[in-house]
């Protein structure tokens, strides 16, 4: 019953899916190696970042000779721009989980500052947020992924509140600063992660609705 | 076992050994129909040839092919036996002054064939003309107007059933109706439509098969640009089937020419006097009876007793016939050709 | 699934060319359309698509009334309009509606005349035989068809000997000849190499200009290039018409989608 191409398509859809784990499991070692100070799994987190740049590398390859080759229609050719865009968000997730792990591996060095416990709240939300926008693309519930979009703002709001206490920190002590700048960039860098997040979510919508709605949250 | 040189050598098997011997029977017997074939021309032609050709300039016998048909007479002169027509013995004795020759004398022995083929040659021109008008509109009407129910088919049956009537029935019809009922006698038209009617069942045929044949996209094409049926097939469709149709109506001609029952009480007589143009009115031209080159080898061949004289003629006589339907199948040809190359698709 | 007539979308274009209304149309006993309505727009190219068998050339010749060609054929209930006029009505003469609703076939037939003789065919049959007025339409058709400059030398040559594309472009110059509202194609590039078709389809898209145009496809690409709007048909019933870049990229029933992404049968 299937045709030959669908085997193409699930390639694509697998390479991504592929991605997207290998993805989720960078951040969570990056906020880990935050949380238990183990430089260990920083080093694994820097590790896995070029095997994730080559898989965007794979994915978009396979793309562009998917729609050479079969000249896609409808669903189809929607699959081929968001495969593209969602492994670019993908790398540059990863890419903040690099970011997030050589900060830690900073972090490190120096004591531990006040155990800033919203830091890893944000990181087990944005955690979250992925996965369940990999669970929308993979079992084609674009619903799910219009709910994931608003708790964007949550995150956002949780890094402005970080933000805030930390700059309070560092202004009480000068000692506080190096280690709070190394904080609030790790902060940043978990906001930007689920920025990313935002789109791939709103990429699976347009895949499976047919209907864009990115930068509507700015209208 | 033994070992191929290469991959594609032939290979002596049982069924490919079989394959070229039933090419080779196959070929044999298409020869053997040619050798046939060559048979009877060369008979006739070599038989013929003594009556038709002759030894000097203009290697043909021109008497053959000017005079009327006449008495032979042959009588011994002077230790020679000497061969005249009607009028050369006339004049010969007039001219030696001798009244009373022994002599023998051989009806339609001597003179010519003229009067036959023109006869033929009118005959023919006539009803193939007729035939092919009747024929031709029953095709376009059958292939192209009407709609397939059962009396198209009934129609069809009764033309295939047409084409089986022996030529001696087509004759007595044509007496009883062309000859009785119409009281046109025997003449130039109640042979022609006898003749026309026998020949029609392969005009309509082969008509069909031409208007078959070209090709229904001209059809669509040109109906689909705002034409009506009879401007389609006018324009688009019977120019093309016409080479067709002349080419397979070629048959036709030929059993027309040669049939002769159903000319024999319709349109032949044995002899006449004047040429079928020397007539009192245009009228009567076509209510005349004819003579006609196959009623002609019958009434030497079976109405008079058999010599080598009358052999002479009868053979002489075929052969003109066969000269004759060979040049009309050639000009068919030609013409087929050059109305191919100006209607080509 | 409702089968629920489909309309064309609210925003259709004011003036519709032809205009179907709950279409039934037989084979004998065998019914080819089922309940089929839809507008066809003027001055624009539409594309009819659809696996084998779904309609989709029966209604094209409706059109034209081509199908009285065939015995069997009959109109059941409804109506095809064609400029508000039903062409299946007791007044109307086919042979008239042609001349107004042209067509090119799927195998170019150019007759076994000469150029110039193919392309003023319609016009002679209608009796127009002045010799300038139909110089002056050969080249103006030759043109549109985008086929003077190759053959402007060589009128009086047979039709027969262009090659494949210059056959079906002839064709085309000889439908427009006779200077029709509308011209119905049926899968006019299926026999030809992909040079010919795409000229075939630059041409398409300059006759829409002074024609409608109403296409059989197979070739979904062509419909997707070629179409402003495109029907989508199954087993005898419309099932989605719509803009082209909505049926090719998002369209609303899954049968269309299916199709158009090769995952039919």
């Amino acid at each position: 019953m299937s045709h030959p191409f669908e085997a193409q398509l699930a390639h694509i859809r697998e390479t991504l899916l592929l991605m997207s784990t290998l993805t989720d499991r960078s951040l969570s070692l990056a906020v880990r190696a935050v949380a238990e100070r183990d430089d260990k799994l920083a080093d694994l987190v820097e590790a896995s970042d070029s095997e994730i740049d080559q898989l965007e590398v794979t994915v978009d390859d396979l793309v562009v000779t998917y729609m050479a080759t079969h000249g896609p229609m409808a669903r189809d050719s929607r699959l081929m721009l968001i495969a593209s865009k969602i492994s670019s968000n993908l790398e540059r997730v990863a890419d903040q989980a690099t970011t997030i792990a050589r900060r830690a591996r900073a972090l490190n060095k120096e004591p531990q500052l006040v155990a800033v416990t919203d830091i890893p709240v944000m990181a087990a939300m944005t955690q979250e947020l992925l996965r369940e926008a990999i669970t929308s693309f993979v079992e084609g519930r674009f619903e799910l992924a219009q709910v994931l979009i608003p708790k964007d703002k949550e995150i956002d709001e949780l890094n402005r509140r970080i933000a805030a206490k930390l700059v309070a920190l560092m202004m009480e002590n000068p000692a506080n600063v190096l280690r709070g700048v190394h904080l609030m960039t790790i902060a940043k860098a978990i906001e930007r992660a689920a920025d990313h997040v935002q789109n791939i979510a709103e990429e699976v919508f347009y895949l499976y609705s047919g209907q864009d709605i990115r930068h509507e949250q700015n209208a | 076992m033994h070992t191929l040189a290469h991959p594609f050598q032939h290979q002596r098997t049982t069924n490919r050994i079989f394959e070229s011997t039933v090419g080779g029977a196959i070929r044999l017997v298409t020869y053997l129909v040619l050798l046939a074939s060559a048979c009877i021309f060369l008979t006739i032609g070599i038989k013929g040839a003594q009556a038709v050709l002759a030894p000097k300039w203009p290697f043909v016998n021109v008497a053959f092919f000017t005079e009327k048909p006449s008495t032979l007479y042959v009588f011994d002169w002077h230790g020679q036996k000497l061969e005249m027509s009607d009028e050369q013995f006339r004049d010969f004795k007039a001219k030696n002054k001798a009244e009373d020759i022994p002599v023998e004398t051989y009806a339609h022995s001597a003179g010519g064939i003229l009067p036959c083929i023109v006869g033929t040659v009118l005959l023919v021109l006539g009803s193939m003309t007729i035939a092919l008008f009747f024929g031709v509109c029953s095709a376009i009407y059958l292939s192209e107007y009407s709609r397939d129910w059962w009396l198209l088919r009934l129609i069809r049956l009764s033309i295939m059933n047409l084409a089986g009537v022996p030529s001696i029935v087509f004759g007595l019809f044509g007496f009883a109706l062309f000859v009785g009922y119409f009281k046109w006698n025997i003449s130039l038209m109640s042979g022609w439509f006898t003749l026309a009617l026998m020949v029609l069942p392969v005009v309509i045929t082969s008509a069909e098969e031409a208007l078959k044949a070209v090709p229904q996209g001209f059809r669509e094409g040109s109906l689909a640009l705002g034409a009506t049926k009879w401007q389609t097939i006018r324009t688009n469709v019977l120019p093309y089937a016409i080479p067709g149709i002349l080419t397979s109506s070629i048959l036709g001609v030929a059993r027309v020419a040669g049939e002769t029952a159903p000319i024999l009480f319709t349109a032949a007589y044995v002899v006449l006097d004047k040429y079928p143009w020397q007539v009192a009115k245009w009228t009567d031209f076509f209510f005349q009876p004819v003579q006609a080159l196959p009623y002609h080898i019958y009434v030497v061949s079976s109405k008079i007793p058999q010599n080598a004289y009358t052999e002479r003629m009868q053979y002489g006589t075929a052969f003109v016939f066969l000269a004759l339907v060979i040049m009309i199948s050639l000009g068919s040809v030609l013409l087929r050709i050059r109305l191919r190359n100006k209607l080509k698709w | 699934m409702d089968e629920t007539p489909k309309t064309a979308p609210p925003n259709a274009v004011a003036h519709a060319a032809i205009e179907v209304d709950h279409l039934d149309f037989f084979y004998g006993s065998l019914q080819a359309l089922h309940d089929v309505n839809l507008r066809i727009p003027a001055h624009k190219v539409t594309a009819l698509i659809g696996p084998s068998g779904c309609g989709k050339t029966t209604l094209l010749r409706c059109f034209n009334r081509m199908n009285d060609l065939v015995s069997i054929a009959r109109i059941g209930r409804g109506q095809v309009r064609i400029h508000g006029t039903d062409i299946y009505g007791s007044k109307v003469d086919p042979i008239e509606l042609r001349k107004r609703v042209g067509m090119v076939f799927q195998k170019s037939n150019p007759f076994p005349k000469s150029i110039y003789e193919n392309v003023i065919y319609g016009l002679r049959i209608q009796g127009r035989i002045n010799r300038s007025e139909l110089d002056e339409i050969v080249e103006r058709s030759l043109r549109q068809a985008a086929l003077w400059d190759e053959v402007k030398d060589r009128l009086h040559e047979s039709g027969l000997e262009l090659s494949g594309g210059q056959q079906q472009r002839l064709c085309i110059a000889r439908a427009i000849a006779v200077e029709p509202e509308i011209i119905l194609m049926d899968e006019p590039c299926s026999a030809l190499d992909p040079i010919a078709t795409s000229k075939v389809e630059e041409l398409i898209f300059e006759l829409k200009k002074l024609y409608t145009i109403v296409i059989v496809t197979h070739n979904m690409q062509q419909a997707g290039r070629c179409s402003d709007l495109t029907a989508f048909f199954y087993l005898g019933r419309l099932v989605e018409m719509d803009r082209t870049e909505k049926i090719f990229t998002n369209p609303a029933e899954k049968q269309t989608e299916d199709y158009i992404t090769g995952r039919f049968g």
